[in-house]
């Protein structure tokens, strides 16, 4: 490396050597994701729930002159790094990320690594008290103090000369919603780069408290300002925790959301299936319409317009969390439901990924890292995918609008309630007998920051739930379509010997084509078990479709009868599924059928990128496969039972 | 010294000091770390139904929902 691209600290113009790493730590709610949004144009969002920016985010930003670029890199919110409980908490990803960065910058004429604690003005007490530890931890060490415009309208001011001299490491004071906070961050980085490391011995002795009370200093007798900013925190506390609003609010909120999942999301799901069969209609017949013309056009084009069509619950449940997190209601919720969540074994703060888990399971178990308990946290992931997830739905929405339209949409909405609420108490009654068997110990208490309320940036609402749809395609939309791709051969690949069906004689070419496939022999092999639960070998190639994916159920469903675009306008299979006849004339499906293959939906964990997921986050194959067996086996005795169950009624 | 008690105890809208915190040292260090440390002056603003976490605010700025269970290991003066 040649000597132009050493870092020297004679203030000189000086290019830093490639790889200069800047790492921007904080306490929860601190303003820091906002600050790095600023910094990189955007590619992080407002955490303003404790660690909810579970990722460690990276951009590039360029320095200012010419010193060249430097990576920027969005820790966790955090606490204290000394008090790690757990390697992967958001603490304790910090602190790895920290100490094994430290490390590698000391070698020789390695890329230097710096460390810019961001600091909320209106707490500054407490966050000093991060900066005591960090300083043991970092040897380039600089503070950036957000929130500005508030301590302004507080009627105080903050010297950050004064704090700089206390404390011993530069500090400037930003407000991170002001486009200028850029330069400066970068300016304050590139001096923290470009100085040699050092000892902070100033820094780890400082007493938080007094040295705060030193730096802040009241602008004029605004103590009614202050109380004025406070009460609009308290006057909405005051309802939203009221001890019978509070709860009836929530309730409120939480089913508007999932109504808004529902509604919303669906004419959205519509449009887009219909272009993605648009496109398979046309590629189609390109391809000469044999084998290969199906195999992309159900295979590969089905399984990416079935993706494509979760996207838009995806969406709404994205930026219903974030507009829950970033407006601080968040916190609230968990603080009205940890009592209840704890008779179940769980913590209040198990609300996140619980309620992530409604839109799909994968987010919702990356999100269990804001749990800092390891016990509270892998209950949490065992019971996660006991949770109505949106690819639950269109399974739910065959079977509801076949069997239960005749009795009108009050109840079919009830069997829609009924069976999101079978998911939240099998989901707590798991909990509650796993924490006594499986995963003993109580979880930790609960300790949570209560940020004030504050208005959502809608440009970082756009940016967190960009990330969130990029996030699903990438770990379950390849998932499907790997899946739908398998499925595919599965269907079409003929049984060696398989024996032509008479009845068939006259039948459409895919059907018949179906009828001889590996899938339909392996349905039928099993048929004498799933028999007991109302499956005929029909719904169980079904299940095997749904095994990698189970938003292929109704699309395999619909391959099985012969039939195009049931995904988009499933009244076709609706009335095959009610014509449906057996040999001896019986209706081949009813209500009991139906209400069965709900049950077995409701337990099983019919999802690769579940397990995938939940092998990534346990580091190991017990707990997925764990999961895998006790949801199967929940679900088809489930399924038996009700089953048979609803046999005593309709006989 | 008879005004000491826990935090669980403290009747809403009173002003205590934390005097001491007892528990797992990783956990007090956490706790510490969070903003309750002794000499901390807590306000205890409301409780959550069937005895459900406190709502604190503390001195050095900030408000947080802590558990009844936490709340009585935590020593206060008022």
């Amino acid at each position: 490396m040649s000597d132009a691209c050493h870092p020297r600290s004679d203030g000189r113009a000086t290019k830093i050597i490639d790889g200069a790493i800047v790492a921007l730590v904080g306490r929860p709610n601190a303003g820091k994701s906002s600050l790095y949004n600023r910094v990189t144009d955007g590619d992080a969002r407002v955490g303003n729930f404790p660690g909810i920016t579970v990722d460690v985010l990276e951009a590039e930003a360029e320095l200012p002159d010419g010193y060249g670029r430097a990576t920027f890199v969005d820790l966790p919110g955090i606490y204290s790094i000394e008090a790690a409980t757990d390697a992967d908490t958001d603490e304790g990803t910090a602190r790895s990320f920290i100490d094994a960065h430290e490390k590698a910058s000391a070698v020789a004429d390695a890329p230097p690594f710096a460390v810019i604690q961001v600091l909320d003005a209106t707490r500054l007490a407490l966050s000093l008290r991060l900066t005591r530890e960090l300083a043991s931890h970092a040897s380039r060490l600089a503070l950036v103090v957000t929130q500005a415009d508030v301590l302004d309208r507080e009627g105080l001011v903050c010297d950050a000369e004064l704090l700089s001299t206390l404390v011993g490491v530069p500090v400037i004071i930003v407000s991170a919603r002001d486009p200028a906070a850029k330069s400066a961050v970068l300016a304050l980085a590139a001096r923290l780069l470009r100085d040699p490391p050092r000892a902070h011995a100033q820094a780890s002795s400082i007493d938080p408290d007094a040295t705060a009370k030193k730096v802040l200093a009241d602008k004029a007798s605004v103590a009614d300002e202050e109380r004025a900013r406070r009460s609009r925190t308290e006057k909405i506390d005051r309802w939203a925790l009221h001890p019978i609003v509070g709860p009836l609010l929530f309730v409120a909120v939480m089913s508007a959301i999932f109504a808004a999942v529902f509604f919303v999301a669906e004419p959205f799901s519509t449009a887009i299936d219909r272009v993605t069969k648009g496109l398979g209609a046309k590629i189609g017949p390109r391809l000469g319409g044999g084998y290969l013309a199906s195999f992309v056009n159900d295979g590969l084009i089905g399984g990416a317009g079935t993706v494509l069509a979760f996207l838009p619950q995806i969406v709404v449940l994205t930026v219903a969390l974030e507009l829950l997190d970033a407006s601080g209601y968040l916190a609230r919720g968990v603080f009205l439901v940890d009592r209840f969540f704890r008779r179940f074994g769980l913590g209040g703060k198990a609300l996140v990924p619980l309620l992530t888990a409604h839109a799909c399971a994968v987010p919702a178990i990356r999100a269990t890292r804001i749990l800092r308990d390891p016990k509270e946290r892998l209950l949490t992931l065992l019971v996660l995918p006991l949770m109505t997830c949106s690819a639950r739905l269109p399974t739910y929405s065959l079977l509801v609008s076949t069997f239960f339209a005749h009795r009108g949409p009050w109840v079919q909405s009830l069997v829609f309630v009924g069976l999101y609420a079978a998911g939240l108490v099998t989901g707590a009654i798991a909990s509650a007998v796993l924490q006594r068997t499986t995963v003993r110990g109580r979880p930790l208490p609960l300790v949570l920051e209560m940020p004030a309320y504050r208005a959502p940036e809608a440009s970082f609402l756009r940016k967190a739930t960009a990330r969130g749809v990029k996030g699903f395609l990438a770990d379950v939309g390849t998932t499907i379509v790997v899946a739908s791709a398998l499925l595919w051969v599965l269907l079409n690949v003929p049984m060696p010997g398989a024996q032509r069906d008479p009845s068939l004689a006259g039948a459409p070419a895919a059907v018949v084509r179906v009828n001889n496939s590996v899938a339909a022999s392996l349905g039928r092999s099993i048929e004498p078990v799933t028999r007991y639960a109302g499956f005929d070998w029909r719904f169980n190639v079904g299940l095997f479709g749904s095994f990698g994916a189970r938003e292929l159920m109704v699309g395999t469903l619909g391959v099985i009868y012969g039939l195009e675009d049931v995904d988009d306008d499933p009244t076709p299979l609706r009335a095959q599924l009610r014509d449906a006849r057996t040999p001896d004339g019986r209706p081949r499906y009813t209500t009991r059928n139906a209400l069965s293959l709900m049950a077995f939906f409701v337990f099983a964990c019919q999802c690769m990128s579940t397990v995938a997921a939940l092998r990534r986050e346990t580091r190991s194959w017990k707990w997925p496969l764990f999961v895998l067996a006790y949801t199967y086996v929940l679900a088809f005795v489930a399924a038996v039972i009700v089953y048979n169950v609803a046999g005593w009624f309709t006989a | 010294m008879d005004s000491l008690s826990t935090l669980a105890l403290v009747e809403d809208e009173t002003e205590v000091t934390i005097r001491a915190l007892n528990g797992d040292a990783r956990e007090l260090e956490w706790l510490r770390a969070i903003g309750l440390f002794e000499g901390q002056r807590v306000r205890v603003l409301r409780r959550a139904l069937f005895g459900g976490p406190l709502h604190i605010r503390v001195a050095s700025g900030g408000e947080f929902a802590v558990d009844r269970s936490l709340a009585k290991s935590i020593q206060v003066e008022s």
